[in-house]
């Protein structure tokens, strides 16, 4: 196949998959009252209007907050079970990687309707304290993956070096083995991070006055508003993430643990 | 490795009991929800919910919108992702890293980019109104058509990494020595390249499908009320109609789809072989 | 029997701005081996892939057959090619690999059917039908490779690298099934390596490539005792090899004085040509290794280090002690360059 028509091929699809969202940029960025592209002329008065609506501010807060404490949760459940997972030989091993990765396959927005239904209402538990349960939830399976897979990679011989020169379980596993999977960890955290911030279906039933995350948010903002800040907004959402990204790829070689 | 499976189940423990209690249970009580009524077990509200012609539109239109987005992707993933093998390294890198990019993007936002393009003072009506084409604005926004290209662009990604890697697996010279052996760029791909990539297919193929089918996101920003799939007629039966009966029965299509399509996926897979 | 089966004519052949072959001319003779013979980056590869139809020339043409192949693509051009990595399909039984590019060309089941089993018994693989590659031993699986080439009855076959993957008693046993095939079937067959002994031993005519360039055509014994330039020499194994000026043989290290009048700007010895034990120069030991049938010394001299083989009856000299040599007009091989 000629180089030309591989070019060729490979510059439609990547218009295809990026193009509208340099699209959004620019509509965001107009200058006019109408949402259009191409825009007419160029402001940053949009742009400028989504950082002071306030409603934003607290549910950019909100979904911070769950993506961090969300994914430190995940983590601490997550790392010890993907070591358990790799270093024993565990009964019923497969079943657990099966419930550890089911909220993977049921569709959110299940999931949420579930908690809301079974947990929420009869145990009373508040909308924060159920969003934080599903984001932990949501991001386990993540976070068990790619640690599993950073810890594949690092033999267990070294552990067990490190018995016989003397530690404990614990402090070889804490000298040994967190150093080395430090990447894989930082990797999956920043994949539950994302994930958990750009969530929609899970929190849409979880979702209460006063109590939104950002996408959310800006779902509702969506409905009603039809001028360009609302393109402005996807365009700060789409950095938010790609900002996260590119700095866990400075500090990491991100693409080397997923 | 280590003995003591005490201690490992200690450790694993936490975490699977936390997944079954929070999702699992929860999960399960809801999908029961589906069989039940007064009397007891029955499948009366699976009945209900196929008589109305509304939820029947709704189901077969998912399903036909899944199969379409994940047949498309496939031919455009596989088109991409053999261009992609022919790039030098250093280009192959930087491409692959334009094709993930979309993933870390909220599909909020991603999405929203349809609304720009589709609407009526959208790029593509105003090239058709000013093309001559038409002379008022063709409704675009809330077709299946939106839907359609929403998903696409939403899941293609996902396909292209998979065939992608799948493609990095065909040993080195096997394609030219087809090529020398007297095939065609057809007969290579569907005598060589298909049958060794097929894993990436399923991969790929139950990715972008099951994404499809239990997407909200897209369906409901280019659906709307007017084009309602699964998961946003379950939001409005609930929202709306608090009828958590039809709630649990589209939850259990959407789990039984899902696992349909991934062991259907499979068992073509083997097959061929 | 035609002179210029395969012919390349101002052959340019290039890696995007760079170019690895300019202006190359060659004609193959039909049924003749031909070796492509060279280091790594002299063009061999890249005019062999030329020639089956995997890179486009930049200019001038290949003719096949006297058919003008230069824009035909590689599936259409009548060649076989048995790569390196063998290139086996490992998704298809050894059967159906060799089956494949009858099955291509829509035969009927019954002559694929013989064709292929002919072309496996005639790479005595008959009963491995049924395996997979990954099943196979790295020797059976090259058989199975030159197998699925030979069905199609090319015009042309091409080799990369025929024997570099073997060991040497697979090596041995390779070359003989190469040459038997070949004079049964007749085919054309042009094959490229790095190694001299695998030329000599197979080719009928050698190609020495350099930088993309032609530095020597000849037969194998051509190459061997008169190659033409340094280069040339140095490749075939000629390991001592000096300038002259005037009544000395020269290096940047220093001189010895030339017993007999050179007529060529450069001299050349193979190790074997060193005469050893005795003569008029002398040297120190740094190194000696036994090969069997003989020893070979490296032997610090003012000119440099000489390689020379001694025979297997004279006494050794042990490293650090001094030996006499020679370096005798006989033996010596006169270099233009």
């Amino acid at each position: 196949m000629k180089n030309l028509t591989s070019w060729a091929i490979i510059a439609l699809t990547l218009t295809f998959l990026i193009g509208p969202f340099i699209i959004i940029i620019f509509a965001g960025a107009s200058a006019g009252e109408a949402l259009a592209f191409p825009p007419d002329g160029l402001s940053l008065r949009w742009y400028l209007k989504v950082f002071t609506i306030e409603s934003f501010r607290q549910s950019f807060l909100l979904s911070m907050g769950l993506a961090i404490f969300g994914t430190i949760a995940a983590l601490l459940l997550g790392i010890p079970a993907a070591y358990a997972l790799n270093r024993y030989d565990l009964p019923g091993a497969e079943t657990i990687r099966m419930v550890v990765a089911s909220p993977i396959i049921v569709p959110g927005i299940i999931v949420g309707l579930a908690l809301l239904r079974y947990l929420v209402i009869p145990l009373d538990f508040t909308v924060t304290l159920a969003l934080f349960l599903a984001h932990t939830a949501l991001v386990l399976p993540y976070a068990v993956r790619v640690v599993s897979s950073s810890l594949n990679n690092l033999r267990s011989d070294m552990e067990e070096a490190a018995v016989l020169l003397g530690c404990t379980r614990l402090q070889a596993f804490n000298k040994v083995v967190l150093p080395n999977i430090r990447g894989g960890v930082l990797a999956a955290f920043i994949l539950g991070f994302v994930t958990s911030f750009n969530q929609v279906p899970v929190s849409l039933f979880l979702s209460g006055p006063g109590v939104r995350t950002l996408p959310i948010d800006m779902l509702s903002y969506m409905e009603i508003t039809y001028d360009p800040s609302v393109a402005a907004l996807s365009a700060v959402l789409a950095f938010m993430s790609l900002a996260i990204v590119f700095i866990a790829e400075r500090l990491l070689g991100f693409s080397r643990y997923v | 490795m280590f003995s003591s499976t005490r201690t490992g189940l200690a450790l694993a423990l936490p975490a699977a009991i936390f997944a079954s209690l929070l999702f699992i249970l929860p999960v399960g009580i809801l999908l029961s929800e589906a069989f039940k009524s007064d009397a007891g077990w029955t499948l009366q509200g699976y009945i209900d919910f196929f008589a109305k012609p509304l939820n029947r539109t709704v189901f077969l239109r998912t399903l036909k919108l899944g199969v379409l987005v994940a047949g498309t992707a496939a031919i455009i993933g596989y088109a991409t992702a053999f261009a992609i093998t022919n790039l030098s390294p250093k280009s192959r890198g930087r491409v692959f890293g334009l094709i993930i990019l979309p993933l870390m993007i909220s599909p909020v936002a991603r999405t929203y980019a349809w609304i720009v393009i589709l609407g009526r003072t959208g790029i593509v009506n105003d090239t058709i109104v000013g093309l001559g084409l038409s002379d008022t604005p063709i409704r675009l926004l809330f077709t299946e058509t939106a839907v359609f290209l929403g998903l696409l662009q939403l899941f293609m990604p996902l396909m292209i990494i998979s065939l992608l890697s799948a493609m990095e697996n065909i040993p080195k010279d096997v394609i030219p020595a087809a090529r020398v052996l007297g095939a065609n760029w057809f007969q290579v791909f569907f005598k060589v390249i298909l049958p060794l990539t097929k894993e990436g297919l399923v991969v790929g193929g139950t990715l972008v499908f099951t994404g499809a089918l239990t997407a909200y996101i897209t369906p409901a920003i280019l659906g709307g009320s007017k084009v309602l799939m699964l998961e946003t007629l379950l939001y409005q039966r609930v929202n709306v109609a608090n009828d958590f009966v039809s709630a649990s029965v589209i939850a259990m299509i959407l789990i039984v789809m899902s696992f349909s399509a991934n062991l259907l996926l499979k068992r073509i897979a083997t097959a061929r072989k | 029997m035609s002179d210029n089966f395969v012919s390349l004519s101002d052959l340019t052949l290039s890696y995007g701005q760079t170019v690895a072959v300019p202006n190359l001319n060659l004609d193959v003779v039909e049924g003749e081996l031909i070796a492509l013979l060279g280091p790594s980056g002299c063009g061999k590869t890249t005019t062999m892939r030329a020639i089956a139809g995997l890179l486009t020339p930049t200019s001038g043409t290949i003719a096949i057959d006297g058919r003008d192949v230069t824009r035909v693509a590689a599936n259409k051009r009548g060649i076989g090619l048995v790569f390196q990595s063998y290139a086996l399909f490992p998704h298809l039984t050894a059967f159906e690999n060799v089956a494949f590019g009858l099955r291509l060309q829509k035969m009927p089941d019954a002559e694929v059917r013989e064709r292929t089993e002919k072309g496996i018994a005639t790479v005595s693989l008959a009963g491995f039908e049924k395996r997979k590659p990954a099943e196979m031993s790295g020797g059976q699986q090259q058989r199975l490779a030159l197998a699925r080439s030979l069905v199609m009855k090319p015009k042309v076959l091409l080799l990369d690298e025929p024997l570099s993957n073997l060991d040497a008693r697979l090596r041995l046993e390779m070359r003989t099934e190469l040459q038997r095939v070949q004079k049964k079937t007749g085919v054309t067959m042009v094959f490229v390596t790095h190694d001299q002994s695998e030329a000599l031993a197979l080719a009928d005519r050698i190609v020495l490539m350099k930088d993309g360039k032609i530095e020597q055509l000849g037969t194998p014994h051509e190459l061997y005792a008169e190659p033409a330039t340094a280069f040339a020499a140095e490749f075939m194994g000629f390991e001592n090899i000096f300038r002259v000026e005037g009544a000395n043989l020269m290096s940047d290290t220093g001189q010895l004085p030339l017993g007999f009048t050179a007529k060529s700007p450069m001299l050349a010895w193979r190790p074997s040509g060193v005469q050893v034990g005795d003569g008029p120069f002398s040297g120190r030991v740094s190194a000696s290794s036994y090969a069997g049938g003989h020893r070979e010394y490296v032997i610090d001299t003012p000119i440099g280090q000489i390689k020379a083989d001694a025979s297997i009856e004279t006494p050794e000299v042990p490293i650090g002690d001094t030996i006499a040599f020679g370096l005798p007009e006989t033996t010596a091989r006169p270099l233009a360059k």
